[in-house]
């Protein structure tokens, strides 16, 4: 990522190699239900055509799921060249509005959802359990990165309950950061604000090495990608502009990778639960599947569940259905018409006579709890985290 | 002692903040004397003398319409007259009016005020200040007259005593006519074009309103109220109303000064994008229901009754 | 098109938990956090776009201590050429803080000058027009539309329910902006970086020849409203929850 100056994007991204086949258009998640071309950016992008950008509205509609850079034949990445687009629309200052007020959310708030930084610790209030909190001097082997969405939204905060509760009964010596927990970045980014990404990776990394902090653990595959793929990179290209950063090694895992390291240490059984009498389908987040490879652990976790009946969705893993929630789409509805992509997924879980749709994102369970209440599975249907099915079922 | 109180009126109709005005300033336990300026004037003076103890009328069609030749012709009356108070909505004319004037009369000012009353001879008003997060009594300085604009709707005009004033018509003190700041016209909000963001009064629909045949219904209500219909997602992904009325995070931040919430259940992303609204109703059959956390006013009730029942009295009230 | 733009900081209590203070003479504000006063964010949208439609500078100006600084190099990268910090306590008073501006305007060149309608902490929407006042030029409050014209704007004010009135008004004017009247652009962190080079100057009341007026408002006290109640529900059958609510919204002047 970098930032891409007018007439630039050729070099910037190399897109000289692309030979315009079409296979990112063909496996767009959204481009059956939006006017979003991803060869015709490219080919924009080739033409240095760059300056009549405002005109193309659908720039907003990448989900950021990274399926057109998996597909790539000559492994390009076309999902950055969206991130590059918008950051020269977000330096022109033409940019949606809604998106415009996430953005100047997180440079006031520390949050794109206009939240004040002063609630960010809401979640906690009705927990009984004890949370050491690092940035209060309290020591932890791991940090856990709650994240901005399951800090305000309140049916995203019943996953960072469950998480502690989970996490304190197998013995994992974690804490968290409280109200001082900081945007991670990861949506800022994809909406193309370069320098406020810049600015919360110098940020973020110092305050990590305030408080010793190098192993995290993250609830969302957004905040995990953006600490393993882009902090390094970030880090590097910013000591080179002279920048004050810690020189700190962080060892980030997605806490279904926590879990499958207890599994394997035989620190979490199914003897340790309860029955979970339901018909469990998972649906794969892109941030956790397409862009990072990690496909095992939250099936591993779902197996050992006693009762559960795991089932699997004809589009899974490296083809799994993007549910829209991602790459800013909270906050931009995009030019899409037609059924959304979660309504497709709820249909599909109902069809496969799914009775639980478990995730491992926010964003996923945002888009798909929403679906399930529009397509009126409300009685038939739950969606649920893997932390809030093992917060059911643990003894 | 006398307060002076502006009747406010605009293409031929005296506003209802004129009558609050009234109601405000009985508080100070003064005679009332109303002010009504411009040109035709209809029977506003009689309206305004029902509940005044003197109305002060100066016809001049220079007046009409002119916010500074207001503020000169008001200025010249309280200098003949000193009254203790001149009184008059904060509305988008007071807001014009009343600061200048109190400059011109060397006044102090208090605007947007909620509460007032006299201690000790001295003017006290209540505001609600930090987004109506916090109240603040303030004591208004020593001058010949104050100047304070009251908040519409605050002050019921319910229980107005009569009075049936005397009517005095005025010759207007004005020397000449305003050329720096001429009023051309009025522009009506364009009919049909609907910008949800604008409007004073929304008629919000959810997923409650179960059936597109049911939104003639909202519209209705809307008509009956002079609002607007705006919706929750779903309503747009069944593809209801389109993309435009959306109000959510991903939709439309809206900030009205009512939102009537029908059958939304009060959504995260929904409810951040309305929240700074300045009063919320929700009408919801699931008490449970998250919307109910961020209303001031709920009616737990089915939404297809309550809401036709809701249209005829308020054109009942109308009438 | 020489253009002056008023703007102020103030705390985001929109969402926030407020208390009042020890003596009741103030809010707690250590966990609030500040950004430029909304309104004024689209009064410098507004003289930015004026400029770019045809030419003149845009100057920005506020009252306070350096911490301050932050909205006018905000304001600078959307677009603005100069900025003015005159560096003394912000009054709390309008009427004292309309007299440091008058002041500090006086002897500044423009056409126009800009100020949000109201601020959003006490919201008293009087400051701008006072400075008219003093300066002896033509005002508009509520200002949602500005059309420039040869020595003249046409002036759109924001009326009740949605109506307009459209004023010619003879520059120099000082208009108060209502939100809405444009969209502000997105200041981005590396515009505001580019925008360093800019200049910022910083004045002390004796620079500009401040007098000392007296406040026109004495605080008593600030207090909190009775606790808020969670949605009063009204009650009883469709027919009498709606004649219930129909009175309360004509009441509060919905219709």
């Amino acid at each position: 990522m970098m930032e891409v100056e007018e007439g630039n994007f050729d070099e910037a991204y190399d897109v000289y190699a692309c030979m315009q086949c079409g296979k990112c258009t063909g496996s767009c998640a959204v481009s059956l239900r939006s006017d979003l071309n991803i060869r015709e950016l490219m080919r924009i992008a080739i033409l240095n055509e760059n300056g009549e950008l405002e005109k193309h509205e659908e720039i907003w509609d990448c989900t950021s799921c990274g399926i057109c850079t998996v597909r790539c034949p000559r492994d390009l990445k076309p999902a950055e060249v969206i991130v590059g687009m918008r950051s020269s629309l977000v330096e022109g200052g033409t940019i949606p509005i809604t998106v415009r007020d996430a953005l100047e959310s997180v440079g006031t708030n520390n949050n794109p959802w206009g939240r004040p930084k002063s609630k960010r610790a809401e979640w906690l209030e009705d927990l009984d359990v004890k949370v050491k909190n690092i940035s209060e001097g309290e020591d932890a082997e791991y940090l856990l990165y709650i994240g901005c969405t399951a800090s305000y939204d309140p049916r995203i905060q019943s996953v960072s309950r469950a998480a502690i509760n989970v996490l304190t009964k197998l013995g994992v010596d974690f804490g968290i950061l409280g109200e001082e927990e900081p945007c991670c970045g990861s949506e800022p980014r994809m909406m193309g604000e370069t320098g406020l990404f810049e600015m919360l990776v110098e940020d973020n990394l110092n305050l990590f090495d305030e408080f010793s902090i190098s192993k995290i653990i993250t609830l969302s595959p957004h905040a995990y990608n953006t600490f393993v793929n882009d902090y390094p990179e970030c880090a590097k290209r910013l000591k080179e502009d002279d920048a004050e950063i810690p020189d700190i090694e962080l060892e980030v895992k997605h806490y279904t990778q926590i879990l499958e390291e207890l599994i394997d240490d035989g620190r979490l059984d199914g003897e340790m639960m309860n029955e979970f009498s339901e018909t469990v389908i998972y649906h794969d987040p892109c941030y956790l599947g397409k862009r990072n490879n990690i496909f095992e652990p939250p099936r591993k976790i779902l197996n050992i569940i006693p009762g559960a009946r795991c089932i699997e969705f004809d589009r899974r893993e490296d083809r799994s259905l993007c549910c829209e929630g991602g790459g800013g789409r909270m906050w931009a509805e995009g030019t899409g018409t037609g059924e959304r992509n979660s309504i497709i997924r709820v249909n599909d879980a109902n069809r496969d006579e799914a009775t639980v749709i478990a995730v491992a994102c926010p964003f996923c369970l945002s888009t798909l709890e929403d679906a399930r209440a529009t397509a009126g599975y409300e009685e038939t249907m739950r969606v649920m985290d893997i932390f809030e099915i093992l917060d059911e079922v643990l003894k | 002692m006398t307060v002076y109180v502006l009747a406010e009126h605009r293409r031929g109709e005296l506003m209802d903040v004129t009558f609050e005005s009234i109601s405000a300033a009985r508080r100070l336990n003064d005679e009332v004397v109303a002010i009504l300026l411009g040109k035709d004037l209809g029977d506003h003076a009689e309206k305004v003398a029902k509940y005044a103890d003197k109305v002060l009328v100066v016809e001049d069609e220079r007046i009409e319409n002119n916010t500074e030749a207001y503020t000169q012709v008001i200025g010249e009356l309280i200098k003949k007259d000193k009254p203790k108070v001149f009184l008059m909505g904060n509305t988008s004319m007071g807001m014009d009016i009343a600061p200048a004037l109190a400059i011109d009369l060397d006044s102090p000012i208090a605007t947007d005020v909620v509460g007032i009353s006299e201690e000790g001879g001295r003017i006290k008003v209540m505001r609600s200040v930090y987004n109506g997060k916090v109240l603040s009594d303030l004591v208004l300085g020593e001058a010949e007259t104050s100047v304070i604009a009251i908040r519409s709707g605050e002050f019921s005009a319910a229980d107005l005593e009569e009075k049936n004033g005397e009517i005095t018509k005025v010759d207007s003190p004005l020397k000449e006519a305003i050329e720096n700041k001429k009023f051309l016209e009025f522009v009506e909000p364009v009919a049909g074009a609907v910008d949800i963001t604008q409007a004073d009064v929304l008629i919000s629909v959810g997923r409650g309103i179960k059936d597109k045949d049911n939104l003639p219904m909202a519209e209705e209500l809307a008509d009956a109220v002079g609002g607007v219909v705006s919706c929750s997602r779903p309503v747009v992904d069944y593809d209801w109303l389109p993309k435009d009325r959306q109000v959510g995070t991903s939709g439309k931040t809206v900030k009205p000064k009512f939102y009537l919430a029908f059958g939304i259940s009060g959504a995260f992303q929904h409810v951040a994008g309305m929240k700074g609204a300045t009063m919320i109703v929700a009408i919801n059959k699931d008490i449970k229901a998250p919307i109910f956390s961020v209303a001031q006013y709920g009616i737990v009730d089915d939404l297809l009754k309550v809401m036709p029942a809701l249209t005829e009295k308020i054109k009942e009230l109308k009438s | 098109m020489d253009v002056i733009v008023c703007v102020k900081k103030v705390p985001d209590t929109a969402e926030a938990d407020v208390s009042v203070g020890a003596g009741g003479r103030e809010i707690n504000k250590e966990r609030l956090t500040f950004a430029i006063n909304e309104w004024d964010n689209y009064a410098v949208e507004e003289a930015i776009r004026l400029k770019e439609e045809d030419e003149g500078t845009v100057t920005v100006v506020t009252v306070g201590g350096k911490d301050k600084e932050d909205i006018l190099r905000r304001s600078l990268a959307m677009g603005a050429d100069k900025a003015i910090r005159l560096d003394m306590e912000d009054p709390e008073d309008s009427f004292v803080l309309a007299n440091v501006l008058y002041t500090l305007i006086k002897d500044q060149k423009f056409d126009l000058v800009l100020f949000g309608a109201q601020s959003g902490d006490f919201n008293s929407g009087v400051t701008g027009v006072m400075v008219a006042r003093m300066l002896g030029i033509s005002h508009a409050a509520m200002v949602n539309g500005i059309e420039v014209l040869d020595g003249r704007t046409k002036t759109s004010r924001e009326l009740e329910g949605g109506l307009n009135e459209i004023y010619e008004i003879k520059l120099p004017a000082l208009f108060t902006i209502q939100t809405g009247i444009n969209e502000p652009r997105y200041v981005s962190i590396s515009g505001i970086r580019k925008a360093r080079k800019k200049e910022l100057k910083v004045m002390t009341p004796a620079d500009v020849g401040v007098t000392e007026v007296k406040p026109m408002l004495s605080l008593e006290k600030m207090y909190l409203p009775p606790p808020g109640k969670i949605a009063e529900i009204i009650g009883g059958s469709p027919e009498e929850a709606a004649a219930k609510l129909a009175s309360l919204l004509k009441e509060k002047g919905a219709f």
